[in-house]
C-alpha cells in the first residue's frame, strides 16, 4: 500500500496542469454562460428550460474528453521519462497506474460537479437529481478513462493515440446529432441512440427528471456493462505494456 | 524555393495532418443540408471551422522548428529569415487554396447547391489567409508546440460559437450581436450569408476586405523573428 503515498502528488500534478483546466473548466464555462444568454426564456416540449438540457449536455460532453490528463501521466510515468525511476521504486506500478485512474477519474468527476455548481448559482439552472446527475458523471468519467488507456496501450504512437481519443470525443458528439442531422439508417440510428455514450447518459438523466425509473437505470446500466467489458480488455491489452 | 519544397513535404510527413489535409474537407463535401438554417450545406458552413485547425497545423510546423533550433541554424545559414517565413507561408497557402477548391468544386460535381461557387471559393480563400494569419501570430507567444495547439482549440471553440457559425448571429442579444463584429468568424458567416442572398458586389469586398485586413495585422504581428 506503499502507493498511496503518491496519491497526493498525483493529485497535485493535476491540479497544476492548466492546459487541463483551461480545456475542460473555463471553455465550458464560457459556453455554458453564452449559451444561457442566448437560450434564456426558451422552453422545450416538456416546458422545461432549454438551459437546463444545455448545461447539463454541456457537463457531459466535456467529460467525454477527461481521460487526456490520466493518458499523459501514465505515458510518461510508466513508458518514456520516468519510466527508470518508476520501476526502481518498491511499489507495485500496476497498483499506481490503478492510483492515477482512479485520482483522475476524482478529478474528472469534481470538475462536473464544478460545472454543475457553477451553473446552478450563476445561471439558475435547476438540477433535478443530484446524486443522479454525479453518477452519471462518474461513468463517464471512467469510461473516458478506460477508452484513453486502451488507446495509449494498443497503438504504438503516443500522438496517434492523443489524436485517437481526442476523435472518441469529437465523433460521438457529432454522432449524437448535435452539431448536425444524420442521415437516417440503421447503423447512425443505432450510434446515435444505444451505441453512444453521451446520448446513453443524456437519456438517462431525462428520464430520470421525468420519473421514468426503469428506463433511465436500464440506460445506466448498459454504460456501466460496457465499462466492465472495455475493463477487461484495457487490462489485458495494459499486461503486455506494464510489468 | 528549397524550403517552399520541403515545406511541402513536410505538411503531408505525418498521418494526422494527411488526415487533417485530405479527409475533413473531403468530408466537409458530403455533409447534408440543413432544413431552415444553415443556408448552404452543413459541410459549407462547418468549413470554416477546418480552415482555422488547418492553419494552427500548419503554422505549427514553424514552431516546431524554434523548439527543435532549426531557426538558430538558418540564422547563420546564408538565407534570410523573410526568404524563410515568405517561402513557408507559401507552401501552406498553396495547401489551403487548394483545399478550397477541391470543396468548392467538388461539391459542384457531387450537385450540392452552392448558389455562386466562384464567390464562394473566393470568401475560403480570403477566410484561410485570415486563418493562417492568426495562427502565425499565436505560434510567436508560445514555445512549445503541444500548449499552442491546446490552447488554440480551445479558443476556436469560443470564436466559432461567438462569431456566429454555429448558431446564428441573429439570435444572439444585443450586446453580444455588437462584439461579434470583432472576430474574424463573424465575417465568414455574413459572408456565407451573401453568398446565398447577396446581389450588391460591394458588400461581399467589404467582407473580404475586413478578412484581409486581419491577415495583414496579423502577418505583421507574427512576422518578427524570434529565436
Amino acid at each position: 500500500m506503499r502507493v498511496l503515498s503518491t496519491i497526493k502528488f498525483t493529485a497535485l500534478r493535476m491540479i497544476r496542469n492548466y492546459i487541463v483546466l483551461i480545456l475542460l473548466l473555463v471553455v465550458p464555462i464560457i459556453l455554458i454562460t453564452f449559451f444561457s444568454f442566448i437560450l434564456s426564456g426558451v422552453v422545450t416540449e416538456n416546458g422545461v428550460p432549454y438551459i437546463n438540457e444545455n448545461a447539463m449536455i454541456m457537463v457531459l460532453v466535456f467529460q467525454l474528453f477527461g481521460g487526456s490528463i490520466v493518458m499523459y501521466l501514465i505515458y510518461h510515468d510508466l513508458f518514456t521519462e520516468n519510466k527508470m525511476r518508476m520501476y526502481a521504486l518498491p511499489f507495485n506500478q500496476t497498483m499506481y497506474a490503478f492510483s492515477i485512474m482512479l485520482c483522475g477519474a476524482l478529478y474528472s468527476i469534481l470538475l462536473g460537479i464544478l460545472l454543475m455548481v457553477y451553473s446552478q448559482f450563476v445561471l439558475g439552472v435547476i438540477w433535478k437529481n443530484w446524486f443522479w446527475m454525479i453518477y452519471i458523471i462518474s461513468l463517464m468519467a471512467i469510461l473516458s478513462i478506460i477508452v484513453c488507456l486502451i488507446f495509449t496501450f494498443s497503438v504504438k504512437n503516443y500522438k496517434i493515440a492523443e489524436r485517437l481519443s481526442e476523435l472518441y470525443g469529437v465523433g460521438f458528439v457529432v454522432l449524437a446529432g448535435l452539431f448536425f442531422p444524420l442521415p437516417r439508417n440503421a447503423i447512425f440510428d443505432f450510434l446515435g441512440s444505444y451505441g453512444n455514450p453521451l446520448t446513453l447518459s443524456m437519456g438517462a438523466i431525462r428520464d430520470m427528471s421525468l420519473t421514468n425509473t426503469s428506463s433511465a437505470w436500464f440506460q445506466a446500466n448498459i454504460l456501466l456493462g460496457v465499462i466492465a467489458i472495455l475493463f477487461m480488455v484495457m487490462l489485458l491489452l495494459g499486461r503486455r505494456r506494464i510489468g | 524555393m528549397t524550403v517552399f519544397k520541403f515545406a511541402l513535404k513536410r505538411s503531408f510527413s505525418n498521418i494526422a495532418n494527411l488526415v487533417f489535409l485530405t479527409l475533413f474537407p473531403v468530408a466537409c463535401i458530403f455533409l447534408p443540408r440543413g432544413e431552415e438554417w444553415p443556408f448552404l450545406p452543413y459541410g459549407y458552413q462547418y468549413f470554416g471551422i477546418i480552415i482555422l485547425f488547418i492553419g494552427i497545423r500548419l503554422a505549427a510546423i514553424i514552431l516546431e522548428d524554434r523548439e527543435k533550433g532549426v531557426v538558430k541554424r538558418l540564422a547563420v545559414a546564408p538565407i534570410s529569415h523573410f526568404n524563410y517565413l515568405s517561402q513557408n507561408l507559401l507552401a501552406y497557402s498553396v495547401i489551403l487554396i487548394l483545399q478550397c477548391a477541391i470543396v468548392v468544386y467538388g461539391g459542384v460535381l457531387f450537385g450540392q447547391e452552392l448558389y455562386q461557387p466562384g464567390w464562394l471559393f473566393l470568401l475560403y480563400v480570403s477566410f484561410s489567409f485570415a486563418s493562417l494569419a492568426i495562427a502565425l501570430a499565436w505560434i510567436s507567444i508560445y514555445r512549445k508546440k503541444d500548449v499552442a495547439f491546446l490552447i488554440y482549440m480551445s479558443l476556436i471553440f469560443i470564436v466559432v460559437v461567438l462569431g456566429g457559425l454555429i448558431i446564428p448571429v441573429e439570435m444572439f442579444p444585443d450586446l453580444l450581436k455588437r462584439m461579434a463584429v470583432i472576430l474574424p468568424t463573424y465575417w465568414l458567416g455574413q459572408g456565407l450569408n451573401w453568398v446565398v442572398f447577396g446581389e450588391e458586389i460591394l458588400d461581399f469586398l467589404i467582407i473580404n476586405g475586413v478578412l484581409w485586413l486581419y491577415t495583414i495585422v496579423f502577418v505583421v504581428i507574427g512576422s518578427t523573428r524570434k529565436i
